[in-house]
Parts: C-alpha cells; structure tokens; sequence
C-alpha cells in the first residue's frame, strides 16, 4: 500500500509550505497580527468594563480581525499566484512530468498555501491568548481560557477565509494573473458592503445569519454597546443550526470552486502566451541558408569550422556615429530622468501597488467617510488632519518596503553588471529610486487629499479651503516622507541586505513609537512630529509654528545628509579622491553636501532643543 | 594598448583569485582562456570596473582604469557572463535606456543607432516585446547589442557564447570581430577554445588566477609542430599509454579510445600517427601540467 505521507500530495504541500517561510509576506501579516491582537485586546473593553476574555468579546474580536483589517486583502497575497510562480519560475514542465495528479497537484497548492495564511492569522487568537496572562490594573479578566480562542477562530474566520481563499486561487490559477485577483480582493469591500445593504438588510436575522459569508450578523446587535457589561461578560455565543448551516453551504462553495477548477484547468501555457512564444525563434535555420548541405551531422561540423562565415546572410548594418555626452549638469539630468522613468515602469509593474494604493486610500478617509469627526477650525482642516494622522503611518511602511525591494531590484535582476558598468554617475543611480518612492508617495497623498475632498463635497462640510489641505500635507506628510525614505536608502544601502533593513526600519519604528505614546516624546527624535502638532499650530494661531518649520528644516537638512552618507557607502566604486584634475569629484560633491547638511541638522536641532 | 601590471585579488582574505597578473593587449580581439574557476571573470569585472583590486594597475593609453573609473566607464562596453533585464520592459525601451545612460542624448541620433543595433543583432522583429518572454539567445543578443552602443574603445564580454546555439554562436562571432575596428580592443574570456581559434588576433591562457601563457593562437599551434600524435587504441589500454605518455586529451569513440599525446619529434609508440595541432591541444597541455 502507498505511504500516504509520501505521496505527491503531500510533497505539493510541504514544498508550498518551505516557499512562503522564504517569503517576507506570511512575516510581515504575522507581525501586523500580533500588533492589531495588542491593540484590540484592552479597546473598548477596559473603558465599558467588559472582560477581555468573556466568549463574546473573544468572538467580538475575531469577527472584526476577520473583515477589517484587510484580511480579505492579505487574503489574496498568499492564495493569488501560487500556481502562477510555477509557470513564472518555469518549473511547470519539470513537475508536471513526474507522476503527479492534477488533483494532487492543484490540492498540495491550495492546502498549502491555505495552512499558512491560516497559519499566519492564528497569531492573532494565539496573541489575545497569551495576553490573558498580562491584564493592566483596570482590566476585567476572567479565569484563563484557552479552547473558546481556537474554536471560534475555527468557525468565524478559518471558514470565511476559506471560500474567499478557494475563490482568488480558481481566479488566479484560470487567467494565470494575480492582478484580476488583487483587483477582485480590492473589490470586496464595495462589493461586501453593497451585498449586505441591498440583499441582506430587508432579510430577517435568520435568513441574514445563513447568507451572511463573513457571519458578521452573528454578532450581537449594537455590536455589544446596547447591552450591559455584566450580560455581555456572562454570555456564551452559541452555534445554532443557521450559523451551522452558513458554514456548511461555505465550504461547499469552496469546494465547489475547487471542483470547477480541477475541470478547467490545464497544465498548457494559455493560447495568448504560446502564441507569444512561439515568435521567440527568431533562428533563420528554417530556411537551411547557412548549410550547403542536407544532413544534420554535416551542418553542424560546417559550422564548427574555423572559416565559416555567416556575414553573405546577414545584412552587414553599419552603426551610426553618434555624439555622447557624458559630463556636465544637463548631462546628467537627461540619464537622471531617463533612470526614473524606468524606475517608474518598474514600480507600475509591481503587483503589490494594485492591492496597496486603494487600501491605504481607503483606510485614510475612512473615518472622515464614515464617522462625525470633530470640527477642527474648519471641515477642510479637520478633514486634512484627520487623513494626514492616519495616511502618516501607511506613507512610513510603503516608503521602507519599497525603498527595500527598489534598491536591491537590480541585483535580483541579475541587470547590475551591466548597470554599473554604464557611465551614469552614483547619484543618478541613487536618486532615481529615492525621488521615485517619494513622487509614488507624493502621488498617494494627492489621491488620499483629492478622495477626502471629494467627501467633504459630497456630504456637504463646505466651503472648502484647499490651504489647509496643502499646509497639513505640505508640512507634516511630505518632509516626514522624505526624511523615513532617506532613512531607508542609507540602511539599505549600510546593512546590504534587504530583509535585515526591513527589521531594522521596523524595529526602530515600533521603539519609536512605543517611546512617543508612554510621553517620551521629543522633538528631535520625532522626525514626523507624531502627536505633537495641531492645525492652529500650523496657521500660527497656536504656539507652535515657528518650532514646526525650523522642525521640517531640520528633517531636510538630516534626509539630505542621509542621502549624502548613503552616497558615500555605496558599493558602486566611483573615481579615487575627492578632487581629480582641479574638480571635485562625486564623492567630494557627498562629504561636502553631507558636511553642510549635518550642521544645518545640528544648528536647527540646537535651537529646536534650546527652546524645549 | 591595453597594460595590466601585477594585479592580484583576493577574497575572503585566503581565496586568491588572481596572482600578480601582467599582460599587454593590443587593439583587436583578445582571448582569454581559462578553465572554470581559474580567474576569468574576476579579471574581467576589474577591468569593467566593477570590481576593485588588492594591487596593480590597469592602464590603457597611458590612462588608469582603475583609479578613475568614472571616465573608464566612458570607454567601455561590458557584457556580463551572467546577466539579467528587466522582465517588464520591452527590448526597444531597455536599449533606449541603456543609450542615454551611455550618454546618446539626441533623440535622432539615439533611435537611429537603436534600429542599427537591433537589425545588427537580428531582434528587429522583438523590439515591442517584453524582455521577460525573451529566450537565452535573444537576451544575449541583446546583452551584446548594449555593449556595443556608442562605439566602445574596450569591449568586454565574458563568456559570451555560453548557451547559445551553433548559428547564432558563429554570427556573434562576426559581430565581435566587426566590433573590433581599427582602434577597439576587445577582450573575450572564455573557456572555448573553438571561439578563441576562430576569432581572436591573441590569447592568454589563465590557470589558478595566473597567466600561463601569452601568444597568438597561431603562434601556440606552431608551438605543437611535429609534437602532437594519435592513436586509437582499446580502451583497456588507456591506462598504461596514459601512465607512459603525455596525454593531453582521450575520447571514446565506437567502445575504442581515441588519444592524442605530446611527444617532441619523437613517435611515443608503434600505435601512434602524427596529428596536425590544433589550439585545443595547446590549451589541454598548459592546463594538465602540474
């Protein structure tokens, strides 16, 4: 009889499982997990005086780390292109000609890739587990549990995921692009919400209860605030035969899924890329030109010969003479622009930006879109204020990721060699990817500025002043934008590894951060100047305005002295010295631009101190 | 003229990857050969560069490569061994891009060398195409077609027949030796001898990062007059011939062994006839010596 454990199956699956623990995304979704569990844990609950672990706020907690957060999203970043890799990598003729089934094949893939995201979205219960054991003064905490974690983890969010999982890998494996299926896992929220306000809403609870996928009607209503403390810390949520049947009807769609795409698929590359390839032989053999005569053997010997020519079929092309121009200023602006528009396509072809841009634009007016935010001194400035404090964030993350993957791209391309050896100067090469992250991000917090208009407009908060928009996006985003993204090419370019600057930029951030919300907040320390400014402060009603703009000079002046260090380390050597033939040399141009831009650092950070 | 003074490289403080080389290179196409291993490609990314020295200097006309790598980089045309593009460009915008990086800054000027290049290297037809759907051949191509923008004074490439097939082998061949005009000098590194014999004016021949020889590959054959003999033999007597004999290669061929022996004017043995040399068997003598 067959070992089940050594079955193709199975090596489908665990070979599924080694490729994502080399991926960064199943870390970086575990590491925002376990941040999103410490956040929720104690919020609302200390303040309406509901226990942290009761069954209901655990299930509370889970139906929300289902829908929001954008798992649905991160949902797609596993589940998408498993099969696509195969084809990518081109090793899809080296397993499909082993002994493998298609349906082997296909169910190693997607178990696999499902175990670990269901892996990666344990953390989140295993967080609020684990923080039983460390509950603050005010916090009501019942005795310790550990099974109603697991069990309403299973129910609420393994088999909500695990439709959405079936159907973005059918999605993905049928059309062989990820992008449809990022585009489809951006559409899910419209989509989810508008189902569940035209379909679900005119239906009765039970009926709203078995057609509901995510099951977010299995929450109590008022989602607990219209009940007391002591009803909701004694509750048990129970399964009842709808909730049962929800989730049986969902696995059966997953399975469904499956089935349709164990039909339809093939192991063939599709027709549109065959035919693609097929025009990749560009080998004039066909015609027999080269071989005077007919037997193989023979041709190829007469190739192998010393004298033989191919130059009578091959059009001799003389190569124009052209002019180059290699030095001077505009020089260098010509192959500066040129690098940034292909630093441009590049970025226009990462699949993440399909997933990232709408998210980050959502979650940044999200609550201007759906909540009564405070009044600042007009709709426009509390409209600009609240985005910017919720877009700052996002800018610092996507400024270091994509910093990381820019800076080490061309080494992953294997194109290096060849760019290096091109006479572009280092800092054409090196600014090129620093002003493209920063302009990707200038372009984001236009969008995020225009989307939060375009709801001021619809809901009526007029007049609009387009100055506050500009003063808060001008002074706080863009400078802390180019300070974190200077920050980044220098501990890309110091610590050469991509993965170790991630840890690094992350590390930094979470003790920063950590630091400013326990009251160690400094000014100087706190280059994006998180919770220390107000509008008034900005328009010179309030204290602090002329601290804010000798901050933002600092900030420059440091991103500038950054930029220049990172100059100077960069593994590209450049001409010895730092003067040769009278002229400064681009590494004189760096220690100089760097010592000036450290005492400007230095002289504003002096007086940004002596005033604190 | 090309100098190269005692350049050593190390890596890793015991691994020494070239050992005080010193060669004179004139304009035309010069190859280097080498087994696997033996300090090709570090030499080559010096001189490209890409790499710096422990010691020794490079010149050319009179000029250091090494320490003034901005302007070298002016000069150069560099093909790597192992190289890369980018998937999601297309071959017209990649040459564009590598042309204003070399400094082709007028439009007119830039689009006529990139259609010339392109008919050049026979990819006129893939132009439009993403660089991600391109076959090893037509990426080499394109390698080459790159290193060629701007009338390069020194073209390097870096065993760049490697993968490609016979046809397209021979019209890279052609390529090289048109690239090398009056006053180019290109150096080609390489571990196939047939590529070195049919293109290049001279040769060195590199073993454990050291130069073992330096000639023209007519000169190395000549070197091999009268020296080099053949026999066919039963494979059970290989073992004996090769133990008497300088063997310098052995096929098998049809369950009998074909061998071919230095031997300095005199017949090895009755089994042996005399064989016209050729540049492999200069290149496997210098190589099996100890």
């Amino acid at each position: 009889m067959r070992n089940f454990a050594t079955s193709p199956f199975i090596a489908v699956f665990q070979n599924e499982v080694l490729l994502n623990r080399k991926r960064v995304a199943p870390y970086a979704l575990m590491f925002l997990f376990v941040a999103n569990a410490a956040l929720w844990w104690s919020r609302p609950a200390v303040q309406f005086g509901w226990a942290t672990n009761s069954d209901w706020y655990i299930v509370r907690n889970l139906l929300g780390f289902s829908f929001l957060l954008g798992l649905p999203i991160f949902n797609a970043v596993i589940m998408a292109d498993p099969i696509i890799r195969d084809f990518r990598a081109e090793v899809d003729s080296l397993i499909f000609s082993k002994p493998v089934t298609r349906a082997q094949y296909l169910l190693g893939k997607f178990l696999g890739n499902f175990f670990v995201l269901v892996c990666c979205q344990a953390v989140f219960p295993l967080t609020l587990l684990v923080l039983q054991a460390f509950p603050t003064s005010r916090m009501i905490v019942q005795p310790f549990r550990v099974f109603p974690y697991f069990k309403h983890f299973f129910f609420f969010v393994v088999i909500s995921h695990l439709v959405l999982a079936a159907v973005y890998f059918t999605v993905g494996t049928l059309t062989r692009n990820s992008k449809i299926v990022y585009g489809l896992a951006v559409c899910f929220y419209p989509l989810y919400i508008t189902y569940a306000v035209l379909l679900l809403r005119p239906l009765s609870f039970r009926w709203r209860l078995a057609l509901d996928p995510m099951l977010l009607s299995a929450s109590l209503q008022g989602n607990g605030f219209l009940h007391s403390a002591e009803f909701l810390n004694q509750y048990v949520v129970g399964y009842t035969a709808d909730m049962i049947a929800n989730r049986a009807v969902m696995i059966l769609i997953a399975a469904l899924c499956l089935a349709v795409l164990y039909v339809r698929f093939t192991i063939a590359e599709r027709s549109g890329n065959v035919e693609k390839l097929s025009s990749l032989n560009l080998s004039t053999a066909f015609a027999a030109v080269y071989y005077p005569e007919s037997s193989p053997a023979t041709r190829l010997d007469d190739l192998e010969k010393s004298d033989y020519t191919v130059t009578a079929f091959v059009p001799h092309v003389a190569l124009p003479a052209v002019a180059r121009v290699n030095e001077g200023f505009r020089a260098n602006l010509i192959k500066l622009i040129a690098t940034l528009g292909v630093e441009f396509r590049l970025l226009r072809a990462e699949r993440s930006l399909v997933v990232i841009i709408p998210l980050v634009i959502f979650l940044s007016v999200v609550e201007v879109a759906f909540y009564n935010i405070p009044l600042d001194v007009s709709y426009s400035a509390a409209y600009a204020t609240n985005t910017a404090k919720l877009l700052l964030l996002f800018l610092l993350g996507i400024s270091v990721f994509f910093i990381g993957a820019a800076m080490h791209r061309d080494r992953e391309a294997r194109i290096e060699p060849v760019l290096w050896a091109a006479p572009a100067p280092n800092n054409v090469l090196l600014l090129s990817k620093f002003l493209a992250t920063v302009l990707l991000l200038c372009g984001l917090i236009f969008a995020v500025g225009i989307t939060a208009l375009a709801i001021q407009v619809s809901k009526n908060h007029t007049p609009i002043d387009l100055l506050a928009y500009v003063r808060v996006y001008g002074l706080i985003l863009l400078p802390s934008t180019i300070f974190v993204t200077a920050v980044a090419v220098l501990a890309n370019i110091a610590l050469r590894n991509k993965h170790v600057a991630y840890v690094f930029s992350i590390g930094t951030a979470a003790a920063l951060f950590y630091l400013y919300s326990n009251g160690y907040n400094q000014w100087l320390y706190n280059p994006v100047l998180y919770q220390l400014w107000n509008y008034p402060d900005l328009t010179g009603s309030g204290s602090k305005q002329s601290i804010i703009l000798i901050h933002r000079l600092y900030c420059l002046a440091a991103s500038v002295a950054f930029i220049s260090l990172a100059h100077i380390l960069f593994q590209r050597k450049s001409t010895r010295g730092v003067r040769v033939d009278g002229h400064l040399t681009d590494r004189g141009w760096s220690i100089l631009l760097a010592l000036v831009s450290l005492t400007t650092a230095i002289g504003t950070g002096w007086i940004i101190s002596s005033r604190h | 003229m090309l100098t190269i003074r005692e350049l050593t490289k190390t890596y890793g403080g015991s691994i020494q990857a070239l050992k005080g080389i010193s060669l004179d290179v004139s304009p035309g196409v010069f190859g280097l050969l080498g087994p696997n291993g033996a300090g090709k490609t570090t030499l080559m990314k010096i001189l490209a560069t890409l790499l710096e020295p422990d010691a020794g200097t490079v010149e050319m006309n009179g000029f250091d490569l090494i320490s003034r790598k901005d302007k070298t980089r002016r000069l150069l045309g560099y093909l790597p061994q192992d190289f890369g593009l980018y998937p999601t460009l297309t071959a017209e915008q990649m040459l564009n891009y590598f042309a204003k990086l070399k400094g082709v800054t007028d439009k007119q000027e830039r689009r006529a060398l990139i259609d010339a290049l392109f008919e050049r290297v026979n990819l006129t037809s893939a132009r439009k195409q993403r660089l991600g759907g391109f076959s090893g051949g037509m990426r080499q191509r394109l390698g080459i077609a790159q290193a060629l923008i701007g009338q390069p004074q020194l073209l390097i490439v870096d065993e760049p027949t490697a993968g490609l097939d016979p046809e397209e082998r021979i019209r890279f061949h052609n390529l090289l030796a048109e690239s090398a005009g009056e006053n180019a000098l290109v150096i080609l590194s390489t571990h196939i001898v047939a590529d070195v014999s049919s293109l290049c004016s001279q040769m060195a021949v590199i073993r454990q990062g050291a130069i073992v020889a330096s000639t023209t590959p007519q000169q190395a054959i000549d070197q091999l007059k009268d020296s080099v003999w053949e026999a066919t033999v039963p494979r059970e007597q290989v073992t004996t011939l090769k133990a008497r004999h300088q063997v310098i290669s052995s096929q098998m061929l049809g369950g009998q062994a074909r061998l071919r022996v230095i031997s300095k004017g005199v017949r090895p043995s009755e089994e042996f006839t005399p064989a016209t040399p050729v540049l492999e068997d200069y290149y496997f003598d210098l190589i099996s010596q100890r």
